[in-house]
């Protein structure tokens, strides 16, 4: 099989199925909070909902890149199909990584930089968290200007990283202010998804953190699945 | 201060009013248990009957010797209710 990322063999495939189990879910949520924008008009929920799409499309890219990688029959055919375009020294895995692991970083660093906006509230009793946050990205960013020439592949996940460790932060606070059973919930969801992306930092030194990180984020996502049905089922 | 109620949330209030004293209401209560004005009340009843979320009954009382009306929630209504309990729920669970 073609090796692009360091994928171990074994787990080839696994993690599409992951991957589609988390778009599904994704869409759920999405649609969900279309509907509710649909009925009361608050932008909110049509953000929120976007910010879901863009996960959906983000997971989509990712398993469709990584099914074409996978299988062989299916990376020759689009080989041949982009043959003509790129030229006879076509590189599939720079053609991957600059074209649809380009869309898959674009759409999920949106999402979670929407959804870190979305719940991001100023409230007078937190305020303290709230400048935290403000202050640790602004420098993530200045950190990331400096390493960002050196870095390529880690540079996604450790954006990913900081974004959802702030959404972390931000559902934490709604936790406090809440002490609700389903927002705690959703805080350890994305604290699960967050864990993921920490594995997939650190990636290139352990081959088996590809498997601990997509597994986290597969709980994440259930995670997210099951809080979102027991809000439905009420 | 507490802050303005949505139109959703005022439709919310009117109906759970209503299915808190058992499905059916006298405008009057109506009125205090929702907190809204008379002529808000009128307003957002007139909608909630084109929407068929309730009814208007009349009712003949034997003790005052008239009849009197009484708002009665709808199968429509109590599944507005439902709906929108789900929707706070997702909206607190989200943090929205």
């Amino acid at each position: 099989m073609f090796r692009l990322f360091f994928t171990p063999e074994w787990f080839n495939g696994w993690d599409i199925v992951f991957n589609v189990v988390s778009l599904l879910i994704a869409f759920l949520i999405a649609g969900y909070s279309w509907r509710i924008y649909r009925i009361n008009k608050d932008t909110k929920y049509a953000y929120f909902s976007l910010a879901f799409i863009l996960v959906f499309v983000g997971l989509i890219f990712k398993s469709f890149t990584s099914g074409v990688l996978y299988f062989f029959p299916v990376r020759e055919v689009v080989a041949d199909v982009l043959r003509p375009v790129a030229g006879q020294s076509l590189q599939l895995s720079e053609l991957f990584y600059r074209g649809a692991f380009f869309i898959q970083m674009m759409a999920m660093l949106s999402a979670w930089l929407l959804i870190f906006f979305i719940s991001q509230k100023s409230r007078a009793r937190l305020k303290r968290f709230y400048e935290v946050s403000q202050i640790g990205l602004f420098i993530y960013l200045v950190l990331l200007i400096s390493i960002v020439s050196n870095f390529q592949y880690s540079v996604f996940y450790l954006t990913s990283t900081v974004l959802l460790g702030l959404i972390v932060l931000n559902y934490y606070k709604n936790y406090l202010n809440s002490q609700n059973k389903n927002t705690k919930r959703i805080m350890y969801a994305f604290m699960l998804i967050l864990t993921g992306n920490v594995f997939f930092v650190f990636v290139s030194f352990f081959q088996s953190f590809y498997v601990v990180g997509e597994l986290f984020i597969l709980i994440g996502f259930l995670l997210l699945l099951y809080t979102y049905n027991s809000v439905k089922r009420r | 201060m507490a802050a303005r109620r949505s139109r959703l949330e005022l439709i919310y209030d009117i109906l759970f009013s209503v299915q808190n004293k058992g499905g059916k209401i006298k405008p009057t209560h109506l009125m205090y248990k929702s907190n809204l004005s008379h002529k808000l009340l009128n307003q957002y009843l007139e909608e909630l009957l084109q929407k068929e979320l309730v009814v208007v009954e009349e009712e003949f009382s034997k003790k005052k010797q008239k009849s009197t009306r009484t708002v009665v929630i709808t199968e429509k209504g109590l599944g507005f209710l439902a709906e929108f309990r789900r929707m706070r729920e997702f909206t607190d669970a989200f943090g929205l």
